[in-house]
């Protein structure tokens, strides 16, 4: 079959293949894929097409796009887990590969006939799959090569995807701005363009991939026999992870800690504008969202990296406690308060790292609690979590907003009620990491149980 | 006594393309957030800083 070349079986690592070429392949997906945090740069380019009757769209409409694509991340993340675990990582950064960069193409046929239906089709649910698959494609791969530092290796790939928006956003900017000065159509020239260069860079990530031979370990690593009791030596398969608790609380977990991050991400430009009137301009604003960008992304690698040191509850124990310190003080540095514009900034840029650290760390949890076994299926699972935070965490910003506004309420006024809530949210995470224990014997996997011979360990 | 095949190993070359075709485009897009960000910590100016359309 021509994509045979694809197998798991074709991608086992020969020995002497360097582990370190493997981050790089994950890093190829997830920076690409992550460019699906700098859509907004299409935002208003959207808007200003019209169609052939003279219709546009607006912002409701066009920001549905996005909602769209992130809700299909935790869809196909939760359907496709146990497929990706036999199929092998490179099946499924492949589908990934060609979904993302379809998704593109269908969108741009949306863009230049001025259907949105085609949008939503193409970026939203087509390249929404491509997201799904390629956040989690990597996870377990990199987690058996690096048994000895599995935060580090996820928070590497993770990172990429935090990293996508920093490439994705000026790349898009770039290519608007050229095809407009040749006089094309900027928006659906550029978005075909992207969606071959993304193809390309992904397929650099599929060729790359290897996973590790049965049994292999890093040279002169031997497992810890003295570790945490949450560090378990026994796998969980996903139809069981389920059933426990443990996937339940650190669901809990991971939507809040989104949804609290999302409380500054959604609102970032307006509210350090609304905050400190007259002191911040929409170009510092902007300069802030992208200041937040970059801890976002190195807070995946640092936190993720330390969770190998100080423990992955250690490490949510930490989100969850200076997390909500911090949202709780954050409306105190405003204008009429202590106005200072520093202090919001550095408090702002700490809780995003923690919101992408949040993100990285879950994997290596999962493999604590769970094992290799199953974890990209779990973690695909868990996702679900982000979709349901990508849902409920801009309803509640922008619900206390639009009441504040409707009711010609000062809308500065808002934002301290916004982040008292999130601070609350995290105690609720608080109490969830508290709450995680080992998992109990009968989930565990007997050896007779297992179903799935080839990619099992993978 | 039968010689063993000696383990080919990556080639450190290799490695270091692989990770240059991963950072060259980050280190591009971390740079333009940067001087982006900048913006943040320098005096609020007119409209005419804004970028061109």
């Amino acid at each position: 079959m021509a994509l045979a070349f694809l197998d798991r079986d074709r991608s086992i690592a020969p020995a002497g293949y360097s582990r370190w070429l493997v981050p790089p392949a994950a890093l190829a997906i997830h920076l690409s894929i992550g460019q699906v945090y700098a859509f907004s740069v299409f935002k208003n380019p959207l808007l200003a097409l019209h169609g052939a009757d003279g219709s546009a769209w607006n912002l409701k409409q066009v920001g549905y796009i996005f909602s769209i694509a992130i809700a299909f991340l935790g869809i196909s993340a939760a359907l496709f887990g146990a497929w990706l675990e036999k199929a092998g990582p490179r099946r499924a950064m492949f589908y990934a590969a060609i979904c993302f960069g379809l998704g593109f193409v269908v969108a741009s046929f949306g863009a230049s006939s001025h259907q949105l239906w085609l949008i939503y089709l193409g970026y939203g649910v087509i390249g929404g799959m491509g997201l799904g698959l390629g956040y989690i494609s990597p996870v377990s791969t990199l987690i058996k090569w690096f048994p000895d530092r599995p935060g580090l290796a996820t928070g590497l790939a993770i990172m990429g995807f935090g990293g996508g928006a920093m490439i994705g956003g000026p790349l898009a900017n770039n290519l608007m701005a050229y095809f407009k000065s040749a006089g094309r159509p900027s928006i659906p020239n550029t978005m075909i363009t992207m969606g071959i260069l993304y193809f390309i860079f992904m397929m650099f990530g599929v060729f790359t991939i290897r996973v590790p031979q049965d049994g292999w370990k890093p040279e002169g690593w031997m497992p810890s026999t003295k570790h945490s009791a949450l560090i378990s030596s026994h796998n969980v398969a996903v139809h069981e992870a389920w059933k426990t608790p443990q996937f339940w609380l650190l669901w809990v977990m991971l939507f809040v800690n989104v949804t609290a991050g999302i409380g500054i991400l959604e609102q970032a430009a307006p509210m350090i504008q609304d905050l400190f009137k007259g002191d911040v301009s929409p170009v510092a604003a902007v300069g802030f969202v992208g200041l937040l960008s970059i801890f976002n992304m190195a807070g995946r690698f640092f936190w993720a990296s330390t969770s190998d040191f100080i423990g992955r509850k250690g490490t949510y124990f930490i989100f969850f406690t200076l997390g909500a310190i911090l949202y709780f003080f954050l409306p105190f540095t405003r204008q009429d308060k202590l106005n200072s514009v520093p202090l919001f900034v550095g408090i702002a840029a700490v809780v995003l790292s923690m919101y992408g650290g949040g993100f990285a760390t879950i994997p290596a949890y999962l493999k604590d609690l769970f094992g290799g076994f199953n974890v990209s299926a779990i973690h695909g699972r868990l996702l679900t979590a982000w979709s349901m935070a990508g849902i409920i965490g801009p309803l509640i910003v922008n619900g206390i907003l639009d009441h504040y506004v409707e009711n010609k309420l000062a809308k500065e006024d808002a934002y301290p009620l916004i982040l008292h809530i999130m601070c609350g949210l995290l105690v609720v995470g608080f109490l969830a990491n508290l709450m995680v224990r080992p998992i109990a014997e009968k989930f565990w996997l007997k050896d007779k149980n297992i179903v799935v011979p080839v990619g099992a360990a993978h | 006594m039968a010689k063993l095949d000696p383990v080919k190993k990556s080639s450190p070359l290799l490695i270091a393309a692989a990770w240059i075709i991963v950072i060259v485009p980050t280190a591009w897009g971390l740079n333009y957030t940067v001087k982006n960000a900048m913006k943040l910590f320098s005096a609020p100016t007119p409209a005419a800083a804004a970028p061109a359309k």
